[in-house]
């Protein structure tokens, strides 16, 4: 196999991160890379998603929601 | 599937720290405030995953719930080689996972994975946009957050829970095949579809803007 193409850069991207390529595979994948500056934003991209994607999923307990669950734990919990 | 005993694995998320210990002693000697203490920690991050699992407020609020008082039922058998954060978050994943199997068979269809595209040579049909600084230092505004969260809503049951499992829980691929089923090399597929989805979406919000 020779240099990779975008999607077979793109295919391989979680094994890399994961640093579960070949030495072989890897020296395609950077020679890619070397030629390819659409993919070099695409895979910066790919290794921020996920932090985005936590930031901006955290939730918060609705306040109501959180005196509830006390309520209810306090009943549960307490001493017969 | 893991029981709410089984504490003794550990995860990669955040332990509570020396406080945390000893709150989680006294929980375990009786102490019903520290109890309330420790599930004050966990409580977002508990509900947020149920809330993300299950997109629905009041099974998320349920989970929380049955969570907390499995994890205070279990309290004497935690061996504490986990953080009590991690043990209780995968309690709720369980939780979360058992309620959206039970409830698969009348769920509505989701929609497709977007991924990107590419010619028939294998060439990126779209150079991606630009984020204009890196994403991870970014601050997150609302609208973005909200494409995220709609983003995150649209992917298909087994791809959410991986991702979010994964990538927003922090839980390792043998954690996650423990707690789903299913195998590990299915669980990285699902993962990488899923990354990629979402790095669609953003990328659809940054060239709407």
């Amino acid at each position: 196999m020779g240099q990779f193409s975008c999607k077979e850069c793109v295919d391989v991207l979680r094994a890399f991160l994961d640093g579960e390529m070949t030495p072989e595979e890897e020296a395609h994948l950077k020679a890619h890379l070397g030629d390819c500056p659409p993919c070099v934003d695409f895979v910066e991209q790919y290794k921020a998603t996920p932090g985005l994607c936590k930031r901006a999923l955290a939730a918060k307990m609705p306040e109501e929601l959180s005196h509830k669950l006390k309520a209810f734990l306090r009943d549960k919990t307490k001493p017969a | 599937m893991n029981t709410a005993a089984e504490g003794n694995s550990t995860a990669g998320m955040g332990g509570a720290g020396d406080a945390g210990d000893e709150l989680l002693r006294r929980a375990q000697e009786g102490d019903t405030s520290a109890f309330e203490s420790l599930v004050e920690r966990e409580q977002d991050k508990v509900y947020g995953l149920a809330l993300r699992m299950t997109r629905s407020e009041a099974d998320a609020a349920e989970i929380a719930q049955d969570t907390f008082f499995s994890a205070y039922q279990h309290l004497k058998d935690f061996r504490g080689q986990a953080a009590f954060g991690s043990w209780v978050h995968r309690i709720a994943a369980n939780n979360a996972l058992m309620r959206l199997r039970h409830r698969r068979v009348v769920e509505k269809s989701e929609g497709a994975l977007v991924e990107p595209g590419f010619t028939d040579l294998g060439i990126l049909l779209r150079p991606p946009e630009q984020w204009e600084r890196p994403a991870d230092e970014q601050v997150i505004d609302a609208e973005l957050g909200s494409a995220i969260e709609r983003a995150t809503d649209r992917l298909p049951e087994g791809y959410r829970e991986v991702f979010l499992l994964k990538d927003v829980e922090g839980l390792s691929y043998e954690q996650i095949a423990e707690i789903t089923g299913d195998s590990v090399p299915a669980i990285k597929s699902r993962l990488h579809r899923a990354r990629l989805a979402l790095r669609e979406a953003i990328d659809q919000f940054y060239s709407e803007k």
